[in-house]
């Protein structure tokens, strides 16, 4: 019995040793794989700090996990452009020092004044990402450059989609030629008979991985965030990415600081670490999302210009969310 | 005596603590969240309302409920249909027999179910090993369509909670008096008429208890819907999981779940009506 307490005791000691040689730490809460390892492991080795990384995977379950949490639980967040917006307005943020950032020169301007923060007060831009058509060339040879080109009776059973209802939605009113934050009774009923009678030709719907379901050639067409989209090009080379032209989602997400964050200083340099345009080009060789940086952009300006343009937000809609989910669960 | 009382409620107490804690007092919250509405941003606000439970009977949500119910209903009758010839075979085997299989049934359990549920996708899906088997044979020309429909849903529910229904009516089955069969098949009974006036009134209750067992997780597994059903259909499970995540209506989400709640219960009153034993339960 005395040798397992002593037994313990040094483990305990010998914890307490390993911590002890970092110079401070950092409490990083960000999206499931969107940071390779290696990245925080070579940050931890060159400034000797601990990065104590969570994850989640949706904006919900970020504001659920730092609302009921203590303040000063986290210092560093990714929220998405709606969730920063409501983030400011429930005084969640605190704001960021650009002069504690020297890296900061490496944004796109492109990515700033963005709508949810327009003088970038509390966000700077980390990753976009844009919803995109996929197409396999292989079988299929007609041209699709709209969500209205899906509807052909050849394509039956043939198309995923992602599982998330303001962006199908939110596709079929862009589709109309609506906002894809539309809250109109009449415009929704449109998207949902446009959505009813696209039905037959959806084999799934999946947020996970719809990437599989074209590598696999389970299906042919598929919308999806770009990142999977790439992905699934590497797999299969005759895989074609459209952008939609009736419009399509964007999603960027930021660089926050969460309110009361302990480690502040310890947090700009992880931003300013992660802008560093060879770490960063890193992160989007990994997951190819949309590299927001000047010197590490994997994405041409002109391309860039084009999504910025075409694209739009998912907006915070309220209580009209309600709207939104009996549809969802009619066409299911 | 009194020692031994207190060594029993000494290793009672932790399962009292454990249901009290765990299973009592979030269904005290889920009904009392039923009755709140939410604001803008999943919030909830404590003013009493009984919208939650009049939504419910929207004509979208009761569609879906009765196409879930379907499915749960499809799924129990497959397995009783599975469950009666695996038991009645098995009744004549050893002992030994018997205790190995009703072990071997217990094994899949040994595997997270997530991961049982994905291993069918290689097996159901477009390229997957049926299929190519079957097309490769020349027994079809052009793959099934196994999975992302409600089959694949039927599919993966079976197979999920198929012990349930098997280990309740095996043992409804093995308790049926030897000498009675012998007798009946004396007397010239046909396997249809001893099937139907010896074997099924004896084991009635055997199968509402295994039936109860599967139909009502079947409404609620919203994970092989979303997997094997390719997320394509929705049961009563996915539409209380939304409500909580997506939509962020906490109260309708909580007043979906009483109202399962509700029907479980009825359930159960006819399961007794029907003469079957509480204690086969589970003791609820």
């Amino acid at each position: 019995m005395k040798k397992l307490i002593i037994l313990f005791i040094s483990i305990f000691l010998l914890c307490g040793c390993t911590n002890k040689s970092y110079d401070g730490e950092i409490n990083v809460l960000n999206w499931t794989s969107y940071i390779p390892y290696e990245i925080i492991r070579d940050f931890e080795k060159e400034y000797n700090i601990k990065v104590n990384y969570g994850t989640y995977s949706s904006n919900e379950e970020l504001l659920a996990k730092i609302s009921s949490s203590k303040e000063g639980t986290y210092d560093l967040i990714f929220p998405s452009d709606y969730m920063v917006e409501l983030m400011i307005d429930r005084n969640m943020l605190d704001e960021i020092d650009i002069s504690k950032i020297p890296n900061y020169s490496n944004i796109n301007s492109l990515f700033l004044k963005q709508s949810f923060d327009i003088d970038n007060k509390y966000s700077l831009p980390f990753l976009a990402a844009t919803t995109v058509i996929t197409i396999n060339r292989e079988t299929i040879k007609d041209s699709i450059v709209s969500y209205n080109d899906l509807f052909s009776s050849k394509y039956e059973n043939d198309i995923v989609l992602l599982d998330d209802q303001r962006i199908v939605i939110g596709m079929a009113l862009q589709a109309n030629g609506y906002s894809m934050n539309e809250i109109e009774n009449d415009k929704l009923d449109k998207a949902k008979e446009w959505l009813l009678k696209l039905n037959k030709n959806v084999k799934a719907f999946d947020s996970d991985s719809p990437k599989t379901f074209l590598i696999t050639k389970e299906v042919d067409l598929g919308v999806m965030w770009n990142a999977e989209a790439i992905i699934a090009k590497e797999q299969n080379d005759n895989i074609e990415i459209v952008y939609p032209t009736d419009g399509f989602a964007i999603s960027l997400d930021n660089y926050t600081i969460v309110k009361g964050a302990k480690n502040k200083d310890n947090a700009y340099k992880f931003i300013n670490y992660l802008l560093r345009s060879d770490v960063s080009k890193k992160i989007t060789d990994e997951y190819p999302y949309i590299n927001t940086g000047l010197y590490s952009k994997n994405v041409s300006d002109e391309e860039l210009s084009n999504i910025l343009y075409n694209g739009s937000y998912v907006k915070n809609i309220g209580m009209n969310i309600a709207a939104y989910d009996r549809i969802w669960a009619e066409i299911k | 005596m009194k020692k031994n009382s207190g060594f029993k409620s000494f290793f009672i107490l932790p399962i009292i603590i454990y249901t009290f804690v765990l299973i009592l007092l979030p269904i005290i919250y889920i009904l009392f969240l039923s009755f709140c509405t939410s604001d803008s941003y999943g919030g909830i606000l404590y003013n009493f309302t009984l919208d939650n439970y009049l939504n419910i009977f929207d004509m979208t949500y009761i569609k879906m409920l009765l196409k879930s119910s379907l499915i749960a209903l499809v799924t129990t009758f497959i397995c009783i249909l599975i469950s009666y010839p695996f038991a009645l075979i098995l009744r004549n085997k050893s002992e030994h027999i018997k205790n190995l299989t009703t072990k071997l049934i217990m094994v899949p359990f040994l595997t997270n179910s997530l991961i049982r549920t994905y291993g069918w996708i290689i097996l159901l899906r477009k390229n997957g090993i049926i299929n190519k088997f079957l097309t490769s044979l020349g027994i079809i020309a052009f793959p099934l369509n196994l999975m992302y429909n409600k089959l694949g849903i039927i599919i993966g529910m079976t197979y999920t909670l198929l012990p349930f229904m098997l280990l309740p009516v095996c043992s409804a089955v093995f308790e049926i008096d030897k000498s009675l069969i012998e007798a009946a098949k004396d007397l010239g009974a046909k396997p249809l008429q001893i099937f139907k006036n010896i074997i099924l009134p004896q084991t009635i209750s055997g199968v509402f208890n295994g039936s109860l067992m599967v139909f009502i997780p079947a409404i609620g597994y919203f994970f092989i819907a979303d997997i094997l059903g390719g997320g394509k259909t929705m049961i009563i499970g996915n539409l209380i999981k939304n409500q909580f995540l997506t939509a962020r209506n906490w109260p309708f989400g909580s007043a979906i779940a009483i109202f399962l709640i509700i029907i479980t219960f009825a359930l159960v009153k006819v399961y007794k009506k029907l003469g079957g034993k509480m204690e086969e339960l589970g003791g609820l």
